[in-house]
């Protein structure tokens, strides 16, 4: 699914962000990315979303390398991928299904396939009854699940997370990554940026840590591949 | 897997085509919505706009309606026949007579040399000083009025008439009338170049409003970029938001216009009757209104492509 080829990213500010890192995440697997702040792991999760390149080395997204894209193909790529950001606000002023149908009506769904699935989503994160709240109206943690409702209302095959949950308490911070566990388990790839490394130990997943851009720890092979067909 | 979501995915989605007008239609009724919902901002920069294009408008209609009363006057283009000295009112009169007969002439009218001389001493106010004349410097006159106003029968009839022995000088009076005519095609061009400046102010006012709807949704566009959305779908909301800006400038700037009208026909009315004229105000006609509100809606989609091909592809999620 993802593979990283000595991957470097310098900012134009001539920061570099991530330095030499390679990595091979499979069809289906799920891994945490952890690290210090500053560490690079919105990096490494801007390169996959195409929102950033990579300066040197090859990323590859379904073998597509990412490096040389052209702006028409990106939104088409971009829907295979379920994108959580913890800065990303909704915007505030439609309602939540609203917010979460908008994957479906940019890829053209009939409208009748759309309310079955959009609020098949937002049965999954616990906020039906909330449909026609706006978005200002709920709390962090229901924004934050209107959020994932919406990054996963398309069944994507790869799951972004930038730190999903960044300002929740420790119950809803579980119960959200129990959400993403449970698309793991259904098939779709999972990838987490995460400060949170109590919850992380709990969850035994294979992780990915930075320092300071380099790739200091890669546990992905010690975990079971995730996938049945041989992977990439 | 890739394979498995690919085929997963394809049922539910209508076709391209029905997906694609579906979308319009979708982004039509929203831009709409986004106007009802900040109906101060909209109703605000659909007055500039309809205020803007009332001017234009309304000189449009002003030089119509002059065009329309010179064209009466066109119609009351008169050959006026100055005589010999030498001829006495017996001839003139018989003149007058067959002149009535000639081809292309509608009325004629004697004026002798004496009732000029009158006329004058009451109209000039030269009166005494015309009173120490020996004799009347005036000739018999003979006013011609042609049955069409058309140039070429005009001046064919003139110059038939100036042909007459008796006919010292068969003056056309139209000069006037085509120094009214040079005025009104003066005022044609200036009217051109105020529409052009006007349009143009319309295409910033507009422009400036969807960069500012831009700035305002920046999130929006961010959130929409990162899920998929291609440039054609973001833009759609924007383009038919000018749309909407246009459509709704062109016809409160057509309202102006007519109420400008009803006030101006009023006292119309009342100076016809007091001065037995039938003078006609005319307004726009139906092709002038399907003219206006195309135009500004055309400039609304101008005004909104300009601003979101500047600004929107400058969004891009960091
Ligand atoms: N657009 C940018 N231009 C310049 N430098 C940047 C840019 N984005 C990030 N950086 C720098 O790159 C480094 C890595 O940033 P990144 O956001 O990937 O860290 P992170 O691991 O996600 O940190 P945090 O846990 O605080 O979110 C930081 O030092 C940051 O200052
Ligand atoms: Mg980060």
């Amino acid at each position: 699914m993802i593979e990283f080829h000595n991957v470097t990213k310098r900012y134009e500010s001539g920061f570099q962000a991530l330095s030499n890192v390679s990595l091979q995440l499979n069809d289906g697997q799920m891994a945490f990315i952890t690290g210090h702040s500053g560490a690079g792991k919105s990096t490494l999760l801007k390169i996959i979303a195409m929102i950033e390149k990579p300066t040197r080395g090859q990323a590859l997204l379904n073998r597509i390398n990412l490096n040389n894209l052209s702006r028409q193909r990106i939104p088409f790529l971009r829907r295979n991928i379920g994108i959580i950001f913890q800065d990303h606000q909704l915007p505030f002023d439609r309602p939540v299904f609203e917010n979460v149908a908008l994957p479906l009506q940019i890829q053209g769904y009939r409208p009748q396939e759309i309310a079955k699935r959009t609020r098949a989503a937002l049965d999954k994160v616990g906020l039906l009854q909330k449909e026609k709240s706006l978005p200002i109206t709920l709390s962090g943690g229901e924004q934050q699940r209107v959020g994932i409702a919406r990054a996963v209302v398309h069944k994507p095959m790869l799951l972004l997370a930038d730190e999903p949950t960044g300002n929740l308490d420790p119950m809803l911070s579980r119960e959200i990554m129990q959400i993403f566990i449970d698309f793991n388990q259904v098939g779709v790839t999972v990838l987490v940026a995460s400060h949170d490394l109590r919850l992380i130990e709990e969850l035994d997943k294979p992780r990915l840590t930075l320092n300071a851009g380099k790739l200091i720890l890669n546990d992905l092979d010690q975990y079971d591949s995730g996938d049945q067909y041989g992977s990439s | 897997m890739a394979r498995h979501n690919v085929r997963r995915r394809k049922p539910p989605t209508i076709n391209q085509i029905s997906a694609y007008f579906l979308h319009h239609l979708q982004s039509l009724i929203f831009s709409l919505g986004k106007i009802y919902q900040a109906p101060t901002t909209t109703i605000m920069t659909v007055a500039v706009i309809g205020i803007t294009l009332s001017l234009p408008g309304g000189f449009y209609l002003f030089l119509k309606n002059i065009e329309a009363v010179s064209g009466d006057f066109r119609s009351s283009t008169q050959i006026s026949l100055y005589l010999d000295l030498g001829t006495s009112e017996k001839q003139a009169r018989r003149l007058e007579k067959d002149i009535a007969g000639m081809d292309s002439v509608a009325t004629t009218r004697f004026i002798s040399r004496a009732q000029s001389l009158e006329e004058f001493r009451r109209d000039s106010g030269f009166g005494k000083s015309i009173d120490t004349l020996s004799s009347n410097p005036l000739p018999h006159t003979i006013v011609v009025e042609p049955d069409e106003a058309e140039t070429f029968t005009v001046r064919s009839l003139q110059n038939r008439l100036q042909a007459i022995p008796e006919v010292k000088i068969a003056k056309l009076d139209t000069e006037w009338l085509e120094r009214l005519y040079t005025i009104i095609e003066i005022a044609k061009r200036s009217v051109t170049i105020i529409t052009i400046l006007f349009a143009f102010a319309v295409l910033l006012i507009i422009g400036n409003t969807i960069r500012l709807d831009i700035q305002n949704r920046y999130q929006e566009i961010i959130v929409t970029k990162l899920i998929g959305a291609t440039d054609a779908f973001i833009r759609r909301p924007f383009l038919y938001g000018g749309v909407w800006y246009g459509l709704l400038g062109g016809i409160i700037s057509w309202l102006i216009v007519e109420i400008g009208y009803l006030s101006i026909s009023g006292p119309l009315a009342r100076l016809n009757l007091l001065y037995k004229s039938d003078m006609n105000l005319i307004t726009f006609s139906f092709q002038d209104f399907v003219v206006l509100i195309a135009s500004s809606t055309l400039l609304g989609l101008a005004g909104s492509w300009i601003a979101v091909a500047r600004h929107l592809n400058q969004i891009e999620p960091t």
